[in-house]
């Protein structure tokens, strides 16, 4: 199987085909966005070149100002809670792991138990509480939710790590004199460097694209996210083809770009382990 | 491992320190929503306020034809989605896994960063760019099933009552083939190099050591895959559908799912208006059924298939 | 330097208890191993006293003064694991001076201490290098000089040479004894290795499921166990045991008195006598025999598995220039000075030497 080139050859057409498959769409989409309207339609899958070439849908997009506040929000939101599932995970997987005390392994239990039970099925709730708190159409809801949502995830990952990593090293620490929150800091957050990649795209991605909770806790103009705002945008210019290819590629990039950056160490954290069945 | 450390005092504070926030958020914005929405259902508003009504939301919403009709229409919805990610996206996934684990292949990185892709775009974006692609106005399908020779057999799927929910899954199932993928890949790539040595030691081949061991070994896996998809099809496919074919699920509610069901239900919808308990009380059915699947997999599923390990 | 007190040392954990009251006192510069099977708690023991583990009950007192209420850093200890537990994000220098920079020492001082420390076990090359960059024997040296440059009053080792390669770990065996030697700091050293602990110690505490069995010189303990246990675990191959009658005040063996009992002993019908590889002489007018079912080549020496008259078993250690087939039967003496008497309760009874 591994040098027979007939199988072989066979085998790259397989992937080649459903590479293809995979990218076609967002090529035609890229490739598009470059065009007037009369190109989109007249040779879809024509490169974007001489009297074809056209900047008119991203000029649209611009046009309507609103694309850097959503990217913004959508940045703000990410980011933040990106970071609060990451400390936090990391410190609940630490202190679930490291100490015995009355009830660690029922905490443990409670904490993961949101993996099975989505969130969103408390929406009802959830707005009722934003309501009474004031925080309707802010990013805090947003990023008070995003947070209790990726936290069982990254908790999970965590302790099914640090229980790999052998205790004594904390140990060592404990001798050379480091408090206990300095060993966390010190010790345990350089230790799990390689799965915070792989948490931080896992949590990252239902994150960035929701359209859930922002179409319910804050569809305001002012805190729409980018996924929210290409929702409505489009719905607006259904009929600017090119504004909405443009949409939808400016909504791609940034994607792309994180996943790039963050790919190898993805799929490094992925194959050391970290995500097991 | 677990220590415990002289302390001075009993309460060991960092210990509170550590787990207290991740808690604390969890509880307030995770399980305390999830617990009122059960609440919520078993209260209805009557003369402005809210009352306990026990079942009775419940004994409506399976019993009137308003709601029954549409809560079964989104659950048959939903089983048909479930199935057809089974039947589909599961096994791509595995057989994409099981060719990007074969050792050495070339290119191996760029294909699984290539067919991971998708699943990192976000449901609208990608529901867009197919209803583009699908619409007979831009063409391109219709012009690309020509040139295959099949071009009678063009319909514009999406907008048609009998092909419109099976359209939406396989674009979602083009999307996420991504996320099984990547589990079976690890899964397989944890398989250690002795055990594949020693079935090829044993006289199997290419297909039977896929088949008689790394399949088995694998099995955990399947089943982690399994409900996962359980859980994300009863929720997650609202985005899909809310962009495609909007709040009302259509073409006339071809498309309903217990997602947009609840939306729908919650927060009203044109003409229909909201109603908290009811939301909740679909929220709370939808519950116990992701309840129902997970605990068979936990004390089924999983426990038979955990056997095979080690 | 400092000596060592363990006073009536009580470890539970949760409701079960896993160290039975155990005390002991480790003299200053002394290098003290504790050794014993898996489980038997020789590392909880070790780790009460770095102050990883509280103690149920009794005290610790290291240089005359409890350390119980204190925590580890400030105990004046050193610990070198088992795993190294070196902190990966840091290189050689960073490993070594960690303990330290935290600690609040001048640099100038942390760099001349890392440096001696660096020279004494030849890490000088190494310094800049990542413990992923290491070998196992190198990781541990930088193990072993992190303990140092603390310049601790106790050296506390638990297994620190077993997950390395057999030629490795003789050769970093006979490193620690060096680095004793050198530095004269009172050490305790856990190993489940016999050889190791016949090696290195000073004296050797032998546990047993929580309690210390006997702790003594290798030589007493090997010349004079006090038990079976640690006349079974002392010594390479282990020490026979071959179940014998009591007959007229001899215990005896397939019907040949082998040796007295203790004068006055009246109070044993069966015993177990306790025969070491190594004091056996095959000859042919030996007056016990048995037949031989294995026969082990060591290329300087050779040991003889025999199947005895009542099918008991017996390793007897022969020169390397005899020759033995599967099948032949073997005749042979033992030396009654070095006979070992217990009871059945195993505990060892005292000798009544005969010729
Ligand atoms: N944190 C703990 N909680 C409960 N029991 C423990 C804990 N640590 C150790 N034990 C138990 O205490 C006993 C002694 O363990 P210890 O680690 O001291 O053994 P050891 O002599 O070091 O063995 P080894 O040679 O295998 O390292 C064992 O029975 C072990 O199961
Ligand atoms: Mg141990």
């Amino acid at each position: 199987m591994r040098s027979n080139p007939l199988s072989s050859m066979a085998i790259h057409g397989v992937l080649i085909l459903y590479s293809a498959l995979a990218l076609f769409p967002l090529l035609l989409i890229a490739i598009n966005s470059f065009k007037s309207k009369k190109g989109i339609f007249r040779d879809p899958t024509a490169l974007p070149l001489g009297e074809l070439y056209s900047t008119k849908g991203y000029q649209s997009v611009l046009a309507n100002g609103d694309f850097p506040l959503y990217f913004g929000n959508s940045l703000t939101v990410t980011l933040i809670s990106l970071v609060l599932i990451l400390l936090l995970g990391a410190m609940a997987a630490h202190g679930l792991t490291e100490y015995r005390f009355k009830g660690n392994g029922l905490l443990g239990l409670y904490l993961i138990l949101g993996i099975m039970v989505p969130i969103r099925l408390g929406t009802v709730a959830l707005l009722e509480l934003f309501v009474k708190l004031g925080l309707t159409n802010t990013l805090t809801a947003l990023v008070l939710v995003y947070t209790a949502q990726g936290l069982p995830i990254a908790i999970f990952i965590f302790t099914e790590f640090l229980k790999s990593v052998s205790g004594e090293i904390k140990d060592s620490a404990r001798i050379d004199g480091l408090s206990e929150y300095r060993i966390f800091f010190e010790v345990v957050l350089p230790l799990i460097r390689p799965v915070i990649a792989t948490v931080a795209v896992f949590s990252m991605i239902p994150i960035w694209n929701d359209l859930w909770f922002p179409l319910i806790l804050s569809p305001g103009e002012e805190t729409r996210t980018v996924t929210l705002g290409i929702q409505q945008f489009i719905g607006q210019y259904t009929v600017n083809w090119s504004a909405v290819l443009a949409a939808l590629t400016v909504a791609i990039v940034p994607v792309l770009i994180m996943y790039v950056i963050f790919s190898k160490q993805l799929i490094r954290g992925i194959t050391a382990g970290a995500v097991k069945g | 491992m677990s220590h415990s450390i002289p302390s001075g005092s009993r309460w060991r504070w960092y210990i509170v320190f550590f787990v207290a926030p991740a808690t604390l958020i969890y509880t307030v914005f995770a399980i305390y929503p999830i617990v009122e929405s059960l609440r919520l259902s078993l209260f209805a508003e009557r003369d402005a306020v809210e009352a306990f009504v026990g079942i009775d939301n419940y004994k409506k919403l399976f019993t009137e034809p308003y709601w029954a009709d549409q809560f079964w229409n989104a659950f048959k919805n939903n089983v048909w989605l479930f199935v057809l990610h089974m039947l589909i996206q599961n096994p791509v996934a595995l057989a994409l896994a099981a060719i990007l684990s074969i050792p050495n292949l070339r290119g191996a990185a760029t294909y699984r960063t290539i067919f991971f892709l998708p699943t990192l775009l976000s449901v609208v974006v990608i529901g867009f760019i197919w209803q583009l692609i699908l619409s007979p106005l831009w063409g391109i399908t219709p012009a690309f099933m020509n040139f295959m020779g099949v071009g009678k057999f063009f319909a514009p799927w999406l907008g048609l009552e009998s092909s419109a929910l099976t359209a939406v899954t396989l674009i979602s199932i083009w999307q996420y083939v991504g996320i099984p993928m990547m589990l079976f890949y690890a899964a397989l790539l944890n398989i250690p190099e002795e055990t594949l040595e020693a079935a090829r030691i044993d006289g199997l081949n290419g297909w039977s050591i896929f088949w008689k061991v790394k399949l088995p070994l694998i099995l955990p896996t399947l089943g982690l895959v399994g409900i996962l998809t359980y859980i994300g099809n009863f929720t997650a496919s609202f985005d899909l559908i809310y962009t495609l074919q909007g709040g009302l699920a259509g073409p006339n509610g071809s498309t309903d799912v217990m997602g947009t069901f609840m939306f729908r239900t919650f927060f009203g919808f044109q003409a229909q208006l909201g109603d908290v308990n009811m939301g909740a009380t679909v929220a709370s059915s939808l519950f116990f059924i992701i309840l129902i699947g997970v605990s068979v997999y936990l004390f089924g599923v999983q426990r038979r298939l955990q056997r095979y390990q080690a | 330097m400092a000596t060592l007190e363990l006073n009536n040392v009580v470890k539970q954990f949760g409701q079960v208890e896993v160290i039975h009251d155990i005390s002991l006192s480790v003299n200053d510069g002394e290098l003290m191993v504790f050794v014993g099977p898996s489980g038997c708690g020789k590392s909880t023991m070790l780790r009460m006293i770095a102050g990883l583990e509280e103690l149920t009950a009794g005290d610790i007192q290291i240089g005359g003064k409890k350390v119980d209420h204190l925590p580890p850093a400030k105990r004046g200890i050193a610990m070198v694991f088992q795993s190294y537990a070196l902190y990966p994000h840091k290189d050689v220098r960073g490993n070594l001076g960690f303990a330290l920079r935290h600690a609040g020492m001048p640099k100038a001082e942390v760099t001349q201490r890392v440096d001696a420390a660096a020279d004494i076990l030849g890490l000088g090359p190494l310094m800049k290098r990542r413990p992923s960059e290491l070998s196992g024997g190198q990781r541990q040296r930088v193990a072993i000089g992190r303990a140092i440059v603390r310049e601790p009053e106790v050296f506390l080792f638990d297994e620190p040479l077993s997950n390395l390669d057999a030629a490795l770990r003789v050769h970093m065996r006979v490193e620690i004894l060096k680095l004793h030697q050198r530095l004269k700091s009172t050490m305790i050293y856990v190993t489940h290795d016999q050889v190791e602990a016949m090696t290195l110690a000073d004296r050797i505490a032998v546990f047993r499921d929580g309690v210390v069995e006997q702790c003594g010189t290798p030589l007493e303990l090997y010349k004079n166990p006090a038990n079976k246990f640690v006349a079974g675990f002392i010594g390479s191959p282990a020490m026979n045991f071959i179940d014998s009658n009591v007959v007229n005040g001899c215990a005896e063996h397939a019907g040949q008195a082998v040796i007295n009992m203790p004068d006055g002993d009246s109070n044993h019908a069966k015993v177990s006598i306790g025969i070491r590889p190594e004091d056996v002489r095959v000859k042919p007018d030996g007056i016990l025999s048995g037949t031989v079912q294995v026969y082990e080549h060591l290329g300087g020496e050779a040991y003889l598995h025999l199947l005895l008259q009542d099918d008991q078993n017996l390793v007897v250690r022969t020169d390397a220039d005899s020759a033995y087939r599967i099948g032949d039967t073997v005749r042979f003496d033992v030396i009654d000075s070095k006979l070992h008497l217990f009871g059945e309760n195993g505990v060892a009874l005292p000798r009544q030497l005969t010729s």
